[in-house]
């Protein structure tokens, strides 16, 4: 019942939609280009992620970080405060006035209604979902079995690459799914921050209030199917490596 | 050869313990819980850090707190250390797990040889997931055989397994380590695993070694009290010496102060004074035990277990059983020495309730 209640949206998405709508929203001068924003961001946001969100996790995971507590609250704090409240709280961090607006203003960038502000908006609309996910995903390797291998003589950097990282990859990929998901529909901070350039959430929300809700629903239907993909990728492998393991 | 003299806090106590083990030799540490056997392993293997001590194996000083300080990482030690989990990557097959150490070759001939030794080698290409419990040790000790270790460590490898696998897998290893020279140390749980597996037996207790010796030494020359209860004397009846000569009467042990231990399997019925301890008592208890019978005798304020071939006369009834050649102890628990010769001299009597 309460799949069928959770899956309710999506039916009536489907069911609310014409092709001819369809065809009219998306073939629109420049109708795709939000499509492509949403995509590169994205993209970007999941490599600052693994770069940046993965050892974070591992350290987490593993204790190897003073006060563990207070990084996991770190963590969460995005994850706790609404997208509005950070969209705000950024302003005042990288805004054109602050410290950081003008050290990028000296390199001639900019963290508000650029590329970049949209990409950091995703970050911190994301960030907690892959960082805790990683975590726990690192956490459900037995230490016994890194132990062993550097028993058997491999370096810590090799065992992490042969142990760690495959026995993790399954809960590595759900959660990163999970962020690309969230970094696809971000929408509090970034209409703060970055309201261009527009990425589909923007791109639903202002034809929405331009031409009504018929012509938002094609839009909604494109982030959905660029969004669930990936989820749907990871369950899917996940779900093979799993079977593979139990052989 | 393999050097260590290793101390190392733990919560309650400090393992303290000395020992040496020759190539191809197989040490045996046994103990309660928590004397400090898997601690001694941890600590030749580099997983827990010593605050005083020195490690030394081939030759290669692995472990040192005296100038210079030394503690090479555990990846660099050439030491294998195999648990009761055998620690299986579950990700890779079984041929990626015995070809797992930078040393071993996965597509190499030794790999496939070694695994038919171990009647693994129908097993290549499975999943650990799929594998019994004795298949998983075999594969876990081929992994370490292939990882060409300068010394093994095992810790109690064999305890969830059944007794007659758990002797196949220890004659394996025990042949395997002598061919190959490598300096073996093995924490059992059960005796006679053992004995059956080493050439020496370490008796742990408390962080502190007891005694080391042959297993059979041990067994029947327990060097303290202490010693022989951990190693199966399940009673102790008081006894007046009557070694002349000997330590045990330079001792002054006199009646009420030495007691001999009594082991259910060295006990036979009857009388038989020129072979042992005489002890004459009533049956408390009489059940089946394998092949024979377990006795509970109460020899005066003490009750000893004896196990027997054939079943004895009924509980309340009166036994008298020779314990053959039985360690005594003075009031300290120390051992007292049998004399050169002592054994053909009369053996103490049991002191009368």
């Amino acid at each position: 019942m309460i799949w069928i209640a959770l899956l309710g949206p999506v039916i009536a998405l489907l069911m609310h939609l014409s092709r001819g709508a369809i065809v009219s929203s998306l073939t629109a001068p420049g109708a795709l280009d939000p499509l492509l924003v949403s995509i590169e961001s994205g993209a970007v946001t999941l490599g600052v992620l693994v770069l940046l969100g993965t050892p974070l996790a591992w350290m987490l995971a593993r204790g190897r970080l003073p006060f563990p507590r207070v990084w996991e609250a770190g963590v969460l704090c995005s994850l706790l405060l609404p997208p509005l409240v950070i969209g705000l709280l950024l302003v005042f961090m990288v805004g054109p006035y602050t410290p950081i607006g003008q050290l990028l203003n000296d390199v001639h960038q900019s963290a508000t209604n650029t590329f970049l502000a949209l990409v950091i908006a995703e970050v911190y609309e994301s960030a907690p979902y892959y960082v805790l996910g990683a975590q726990s995903a690192f956490g459900s390797v037995d230490p016994r079995l890194e132990q062993q291998a550097g028993l058997l003589g491999d370096r810590p950097r090799r065992v992490f690459r042969r142990v760690t990282l495959p026995l993790a990859a399954p809960g590595l990929a759900m959660s990163l799914a999970v962020a690309w998901a969230r970094a696809m529909g971000a929408f509090g901070a970034v209409i703060i921050i970055a309201y261009h350039p527009f990425g589909i959430p923007l791109q639903i929300y202002t034809t929405l209030q331009e031409t009504g809700l018929a012509s938002a629903l094609p839009f909604a239907l494109v982030l959905l199917v660029v969004a669930l993909p990936l989820p749907l990728a990871a369950y899917t492998w996940s779900a093979r490596a799993g079977r593979r393991r139990r052989g | 050869m393999l050097d260590a003299d290793v101390e190392v806090d733990r919560r309650d106590f400090t393992v303290h313990v000395a020992v040496s083990v020759a190539p191809g030799e197989r040490l045996a540490l046994f103990g309660p819980s928590g004397a400090g056997k898997t601690t001694l392993l941890e600590a030749i293997a580099g997983l827990v850090p010593l605050r005083h001590g020195q490690i030394i194996l081939n030759g290669r000083v692995l472990t040192s707190t005296a100038p210079p300080v030394r503690a090479v990482p555990a990846w660099q030690r050439r030491v294998g250390l195999l648990r009761q989990d055998p620690g299986l990557f579950p990700h890779l097959s079984v041929r990626g797990n015995l070809g797992y150490a930078p040393t071993a070759v996965p597509g190499g001939s030794e790999l496939t040889e070694l695994a038919d030794m171990l009647e693994i080698g129908g097993l290549l290409s499975a999943m650990p997931a799929r594998l019994s419990g004795g298949q998983a040790h075999r594969v876990a000790l081929g992994r370490l055989l292939l990882a060409d270790c300068d010394a093994l460590l095992l810790d109690e490898p064999y305890s969830g397994l059944d007794a007659a696998l758990r002797r196949t897998l220890t004659d394996l290893v025990g042949r395997l380590v002598q061919d190959r020279r490598v300096p073996t140390i093995m924490v059992a749980h059960e005796l006679p695993d053992a004995q059956a597996f080493a050439d020496r037996l370490a008796v742990l207790d408390s962080g502190g070694l007891l005694q080391i010796g042959t297993p059979h030494d041990v067994v029947l020359r327990p060097a303290s009290r202490r010693v022989a209860e951990l190693v199966g004397y399940l009673g102790f009846v008081q006894v007046r010496s009557t070694r002349s000569g000997g330590k045990a009467g330079a001792a002054g042990a006199g009646p009420g102060h030495t007691v001999a231990g009594v082991h259910p399997d060295r006990v036979i019925t009857g009388a038989h004074p020129e072979r042992g301890v005489v002890l004459a008592g009533t049956v408390t208890a009489c059940l089946p035990a394998g092949a024979g019978w377990e006795v509970g005798l109460r020899v005066g304020q003490a009750v000893v277990i004896c196990r027997l071939p054939e079943r004895p006369v009924a509980e309340g009834g009166q036994l008298v059983v020779t314990a053959l050649a039985p360690p005594c102890f003075g009031p300290d628990g120390a051992e007292l020495p049998v004399a050169a010769g002592d054994q053909s001299q009369a053996w103490p009597e049991q002191v009368s309730a």
